[in-house]
């Protein structure tokens, strides 16, 4: 090369070098300097942390819609019509108790989880497009519902990490999909949730994501329960 | 079903002669006393087809028997009234219990159902327990319930007329939780270093499952001295101790705390616990008042010494407003309405000027000095030598009344050179010759750029007499004959006065001129011009100068005063192409011609070179020293190389020989031909 002469070439290895070396160096420096039972759990336990405040996050806000949605549209709670809906994730099997849910396996857990996040992605974007054509609706509410829709993108990338950290230290088992079981496609390709009302969409999705939150806070306290549970 | 009609209190009792195991049922007030019935109730029978045949009788009789007596007593009964849910609440989201609110019984037993049915099944099921959660209440226990599931329940009423069917209610266990108050509340006194506070410390309820994750749950806190009203609250999070300080020495506080799923209800605040602090010394609240004690001590010292010292202090804070005063000027005077004499102090020596007669106050003047060194002249130039140094010392230039081509600094840079170089020349015009002609180019040129004098160039620039312009920091020069002197070197000035103060400096400037320094004067005149570029830098008017050059060519001249034999005179050659004027000395005649070159031509003190190639000559005042005024003329210079005539107003006076050694007369340019006649 024209521009470039050996001793400059020489510095730069030399810098790349030392960059290296402490690279490695940062990475063997491991929070557990003494193997302390459970220690090495703590980066999952932490990861578990975010995911569950993630979800708490997203359950807030679906929860906010939904009475907001009550308030203007939905004067009389006690409608028998009401009855009569149906969710589109309700194809998914998900423990309805407490017993229930900690006698299913991790992996299954995981997997359920997984599966009602795809679920909901394709249904949540367009409810939010259906919400910024309507114009009773205030800014406010397109945010959260933009904001809920990207949330459950984020929220299952967080989950999938979470996955994949638990399948590295051998808790679980490699059968944890990433693109979920055909029922979860199924269910995100079924035309179901387009014929259901924003309202019905809006209450069904609240529902879910407290399921998610709280399967998400079982299986933490399954996998690392010293870990503030 | 039997069980629910004995509730209901009937006082009739029927005479069932057919079971044998009557029931005595309790006889109690009758609305007739003649009307007695006595309705045994009929104990279930172990074999089940003979109980359900009594029971059948029994309640087709009560029907009847009730109809007779709505019809016998005249009282109104209906079916009952509508019941109404009025809560369901489960503690653990593992079960969930359900009460209602009975409506109007309508005067007659009335039992109630609660039937519920799960989302998306029409399968209907009645509620399994209606004891264990109370009256009008059914609990739903675990195997029942189903979280995240839709419940639609409704409650009804039956009664012998009707029943009654109530609104119906959709409820979701997860969003229904309402957990205990927590237990184990303990509460202990710690001390860090020599405060207390309140460590407390309590448990999650009993029946929540937090420690698998399947609730979560948060705590507040709260507390209260035992005589207040309000209580203080604190939220505490997810957390399970608190730490409360600033208590109250010897105070006894109450707590309690309670708790709250992430969605949900607030539990009841859990019973009061009690605890007393110990007496402590509190420091803080004494270094407080300490604080407050001194300050106000404090404050009421300086209240008394502001108090003491009031006059003085008024007078240092709002100093009185001096008057409007002026020197000299009598305020009574003028109220008394002598206005003449009240502005008499004000009137100085020479103000108003009495004379009407400005053309007196002019100094018209032309010097040009051919460089001769005398003897005469070494005294003066010696005074002027120190003179000179100190004051090329200075910077700035203060004396605006300099002409500009004329630089005393300039003078003294110049003459310094030339003082290696020359140190004997008897005749200038000897030097003259030597130079050459290129000499004389170079030193003298008067750049027309440097000099502003275009403005000049168009009016008349007149001198005003010293007494306008002293400067303090310049010591007169016993030398100097006062105004003839001062007024050359004062500048041409169109319309504002410049202190001419520096200018008696300019001969100590030329005392620089040694001896030696024969030829030096004319150099200096070409220096001084040449070093108007310099000038120009630090004078900011151009009457400045204009002012200088003009005291630079009378310190020129000045320098060769002292004996008119020994002045030399420049006899203007020509203008160069680069509008110098070149000089010619001119051998001077000692004692000769000097009356004759006065009386026959008119000199005016070169001045600058304006923009127009025109030279500027100053008009001088030569009152006091016998010097007549010449006239200022611009010479304007079409031609380089034309010599053109100028007019004079008034001769020149010629300097007194007499005063050959204060006295700075300039050389004079006759400026009709710019040659100097010879002597």
């Amino acid at each position: 090369l024209p521009g470039l002469d050996p001793l400059s070439a020489v510095w730069v290895g030399i810098i790349c070098l030392v960059f290296s070396s402490r690279l490695s160096t940062m990475k063997a420096a491991s929070i557990c300097p003494n193997d302390q039972t459970g220690c090495h759990l703590l980066p999952l336990a932490n990861l578990f942390d975010r995911v569950i405040q993630h979800s708490a996050r997203m359950h807030g806000i679906s929860d906010d819609l939904h009475s907001e949605f009550e308030l203007y549209f939905l004067p009389s709670k006690n409608q028998i019509g009401r009855v009569s809906r149906n969710c589109h994730t309700s194809t998914i099997l998900t423990p309805n108790g407490k017993e229930n849910a900690q006698r299913i396996a991790r992996e299954e857990l995981a997997e359920i989880i997984l599966k009602l996040l795809v679920a909901w992605r394709d249904p949540l974007w367009h409810f939010h497009q259906s919400m910024s054509q309507h114009d009773e609706f205030t800014n406010f509410s397109s945010n959260k519902s933009l904001e809920m829709s990207d949330m459950v993108h984020e929220l299952r990338k967080g989950v999938l990490k979470v996955v994949e950290k638990m399948q590295m230290l051998g808790i679980i088992s490699n059968s944890v999909g990433d693109t979920g079981s055909p029922e979860a496609l199924l269910t995100s390709d079924s035309a179901e949730w387009r014929f259901m009302k924003d309202y019905d969409l809006l209450y069904c999705f609240r529902r879910d994501s407290n399921k998610i939150q709280n399967y998400l806070k079982i299986l933490k306290c399954r996998i690392v329960p010293k870990h503030g549970c | 079903m039997n069980e629910k009609i004995s509730r209901m209190h009937f006082f009739f009792v029927v005479k069932h002669h057919r079971s044998k195991d009557l029931s005595r049922a309790q006889i109690s007030n009758f609305p007739h006393p003649h009307l007695s019935l006595f309705v045994f109730f009929s104990v279930p029978q172990p074999s089940l087809c003979g109980a359900t045949m009594r029971k059948a009788e029994g309640g087709i009789l009560l029907r009847l028997l009730l109809l007779f007596m709505l019809h016998a007593t005249g009282t109104s009964y209906s079916p009952p009234g509508k019941p109404t849910l009025t809560r369901c609440r489960s503690p653990e989201k593992e079960t969930f219990t359900c009460w209602w609110e009975p409506g109007s019984d309508g005067g007659l037993p009335t039992k109630y159902a609660l039937y519920y049915r799960k989302e998306n099944s029409d399968k209907v099921f009645e509620c399994p327990d209606y004891r264990t959660a109370g009256e009008n209440s059914c609990f739903f226990n675990k195997n029942d319930t189903s979280v995240w599931v839709n419940y639609n329940i409704t409650v009804v009423a039956t009664n012998a007329l009707g029943r009654t069917f109530s609104d119906p209610v959709d409820i979701d266990v997860v969003y229904i939780v309402k957990p205990n108050p927590p237990e184990n509340l303990a509460l202990t006194v710690l001390w860090d270093q020599t405060w207390p506070y309140l460590h407390v410390s309590w448990e999650s309820p009993q029946k929540a499952d937090t420690r698998s994750g399947w609730i979560t749950l948060i705590y507040e806190l709260r507390i209260k001295l035992e005589d207040e009203d309000e209580w203080e609250e604190h939220p505490a999070g997810q957390q399970k101790t608190f730490n409360i300080f600033s208590l109250c020495s010897g105070g006894k506080y109450l707590v309690q705390v309670r708790c709250k799923p992430d969605h949900g209800f607030w539990s009841e605040w859990s019973s009061s616990q009690y605890v007393k602090v110990p007496e402590y010394f509190n420091r803080e609240k004494s270094m407080w008042v300490l604080a407050v004690i001194f300050s106000a001590f404090a404050l009421f010292i300086i209240t008394w010494l502001i108090h003491m010292n009031c006059h003085n202090l008024k007078q240092c804070i709002l100093p009185s407003v001096p008057g409007p005063k002026i020197k000299g000027f009598d305020e009574q005077l003028l109220k008394d309405g002598k206005s003449m004499d009240a502005f008499s102090s004000l009137v100085g020596a020479n103000f108003p000027p009495t004379t009407t007669n400005y053309e007196d106050l002019l100094v018209e003047y032309l010097e040009v000095f051919v460089p001769e060194e005398r003897e005469l002249m070494l005294e003066e130039t010696k005074e002027l030598h120190n003179d000179s140094l100190k004051f090329e010392n200075s910077t700035s230039d203060c004396d605006s009344g300099r002409g500009s081509c004329d630089s005393h600094t300039l003078l003294i840079d110049k003459s310094e050179e030339e003082k290696g170089q020359q140190p004997d020349q008897q005749s200038s015009e000897i030097k003259m010759d030597g130079k050459g002609q290129d000499e004389e180019d170079k030193y003298l040129t008067c750049s027309p750029e440097n000099v502003d004098s275009h403005q000049l160039s168009s009016e008349k620039v007149k001198t005003w007499p010293s007494s306008f312009s002293p400067l303090p920091e310049y010591s007169p020069i016993p030398l100097q004959q006062p105004n003839s002197h001062e007024t050359s070197k004062q500048p041409c000035l169109s319309d504002s006065l410049f202190a001419a103060g520096p200018l008696p400096s300019h001969f100590p400037h030329l005392g620089h001129n040694t001896k030696d320094e024969i030829g030096s004067s004319y150099w200096q005149f070409g220096i001084s011009n040449k070093q108007l570029h310099l000038l120009h830098q630090q004078m900011e008017a151009h009457q400045q100068l204009q002012a200088h050059k003009n005291a630079s060519v009378s310190n020129i001249g000045h320098l060769q005063l002292p004996s008119v034999r020994f002045t030399e005179y420049v006899e203007v050659q020509r203008v160069s192409d680069q509008n110098m004027v070149i000089l010619h000395p001119v051998p001077s005649h000692p004692e000769t011609s000097y009356p004759d070159w006065h009386q026959t031509e008119e000199y005016s003190k070169v001045k600058c070179v304006d923009n127009d190639n025109g030279l500027l000559l100053l008009q001088r005042e030569g009152v006091e020293e016998g010097m007549d005024m010449c006239s200022y003329e611009e010479l304007p210079e079409s031609d380089p190389s034309k010599t053109t005539n100028t007019t004079f107003t008034s001769p020149c006076s010629q300097p007194a020989p007499s005063v050959q050694d204060e006295r700075v007369v300039g050389g004079y340019v006759e400026t009709s031909v710019f040659t100097l006649p010879t002597y």
